[in-house]
């Protein structure tokens, strides 16, 4: 095997960290295509060009999504990356994994592939990089017949994603787990065919403090909530206090909403001006929990900037019921894919879109009444207009009212 | 109309596109199911059955994904040519 000389990466290895270097040069020793990828990326440093090219027509029979094509400008000098496609593999719900699985991941793609991973993706996917065209059909065979299938890429449903939940936390407002798992098995065609003018991501958080960072990364961000009071454990609350914790600097001055006070004695929270941040749950865990019932915020529209700059998700319904089978939410999605479809030019992002035509239309489409919740900047969200048929209907009430003597200003 | 009937004409609306406009699935749908006066859901499903079977297949290019007529090399890759 050809041994590249690293002086510049190997700067990469030093400090106190984890290197991906390391981890790159340590399968090189048994893979031609690791090796090879070590010996470009110096190349890449030592010119400061990039080489890699990326997309055409690489994938399995029958998929649009899952397979990424790339390439390399430098084929000749490093044949070991000249293809060097990226396979994403669907990832559990809340990336539970058993070593057994995990064993089995990595041997299929040590076979066929550079044996580099990425654990994971942005999206979620579990990103196996580096393999040759002509093995996809039998990557695909190996993963498939062990259970798993290809997440989603190009302009589809991106694998959705979410965050451990029930499982290791005990904030979550709905099974986070089992909603992404009835949701993956739902738009099955919808991940694996593209059909939208872009991406489309959703994220599972089960609580405000949004592990997943739903709120800046998906198009479609469902957080968890509750309606009740957030219960308060006064005792608990002394012994924090007694522990060093301010609760005025750490607590009550970080509330975003500033519904909370403290006199030294107790904590008070006006529940009706609370906005669910999870902030003084989070530093206050034996202290304060949520009540009441429980379920999820929607909101839409976050992005990385690309056609127009970045997006934060948008509150659209402030608060859903999450349960199994989830119809309610399911046909909201649907709803949302077919205004979006309708309206959105190649590579426009709903949020952009929903910027474009405006949320009033949106909100029409998809049979929302406009709702106090949905307005991002007080005075600066003009999309609650009256319509021409609610002006005429207005008219017709109040002359109603002046003739009635019920008229009032 | 007949599944193989509407799958000609799916093949030539994607030939009468071809190098000039990336067609996405559901431009498909919509022009063959105007153009051929039947419901959008024939289309799409005549659509994915040539997809799957490589009459079709997906591209990806520029960020968006589309549908395309395969090239012969594409063909001989999946086995489906010699």
């Amino acid at each position: 095997m050809k041994k590249y000389n690293t002086p510049l990466i190997d700067q990469l290895e030093k400090g106190p960290w984890p290197s991906f270097v390391t981890e790159m040069k340590k399968a090189g020793k048994n893979n031609e295509m690791a090796n090879d990828a070590v010996g470009h990326l110096e190349k890449c440093y030592t010119t400061k060009m990039g080489y890699w090219k990326h997309g055409g027509i690489v994938g399995v029979l029958g998929y649009g999504g899952g397979i990424i094509g790339r390439y390399s400008e430098l084929g000749e000098e490093f044949p070991g990356v000249a293809h060097f496609h990226t396979v994403r593999l669907n990832q559990p719900s809340g990336f539970f994994y058993t070593s057994k699985a995990l064993r089995e991941i990595c041997d299929i793609w040590d076979k066929y592939g550079s044996g580099l991973t990425n654990m994971h993706g942005s999206t979620g996917d579990i990103v196996l990089l580096g393999t040759k065209t002509d093995a996809l059909e039998t990557i695909f065979a190996e993963y498939s017949s062990r259970g798993w299938d290809l997440g989603g890429s190009g302009s589809d449903l991106r694998t959705p994603s979410c965050c451990v939940g029930p499982g290791r936390c005990e904030w979550s407002n709905y099974d986070t787990l089992d909603l992404v798992y009835n949701l993956t098995q739902e738009f099955q065609d919808e991940l694996h065919r593209p059909m939208f003018s872009y991406k489309f991501k959703i994220k599972a958080a089960g609580c405000a403090c949004d592990c997943v960072a739903s709120i800046a990364r998906s198009d479609f961000s469902i957080i968890g909530t509750w309606k009740g009071d957030i219960l308060i454990d006064q005792k608990e609350v002394q012994n924090y206090a007694k522990k060093g914790m301010n609760i005025m600097s750490e607590i009550v001055g970080m509330c975003p909403t500033q519904c909370m006070s403290y006199d030294g004695k107790e904590l008070k929270i006006d529940n009706a001006e609370c906005s669910r941040c999870m902030h003084c749950i989070s530093k206050m865990t034996k202290a304060l929990r949520p009540s009441g019932e429980r379920g999820a915020t929607i909101c839409m529209g976050s992005k990385a900037p690309i056609v127009v700059g970045s997006l934060l998700s948008w509150v659209i319904i402030p608060f859903i019921k999450l349960e199994s089978p989830y119809t309610e939410l399911k046909e909201l999605i649907r709803k949302i894919w077919d205004w979006w479809d309708d309206n959105a030019k190649p590579r426009e992002r709903i949020g952009e879109v929903i910027e474009m035509k405006g949320m009033r239309s949106f909100l029409e489409a998809i049979g929302v009444p406009p709702m106090p919740q949905q307005i991002k900047e007080p005075r600066k969200d003009p999309f609650m207009f009256y319509t021409e048929a609610d002006i005429t209907a207005y008219k017709a009430k109040e002359a109603e009212e002046k003739k009635t003597g019920k008229y009032r200003f | 109309m007949e599944t193989a009937e509407l799958q000609e004409k799916i093949f030539a609306f994607c030939q009468a596109a071809k190098g000039k406009k990336k067609l996405k699935e559901k431009d498909i749908i919509k022009g063959v199911s105007a153009e051929q006066n039947v419901p959008p859901d024939d289309v799409k499903k005549a659509m994915r059955a040539m997809i799957d079977v490589g009459r079709l297949m997906y591209s990806y290019g520029g960020g968006a994904s589309s549908v395309e007529i395969p090239s012969e090399e594409y063909l001989r890759e999946k086995g489906l040519i010699k």
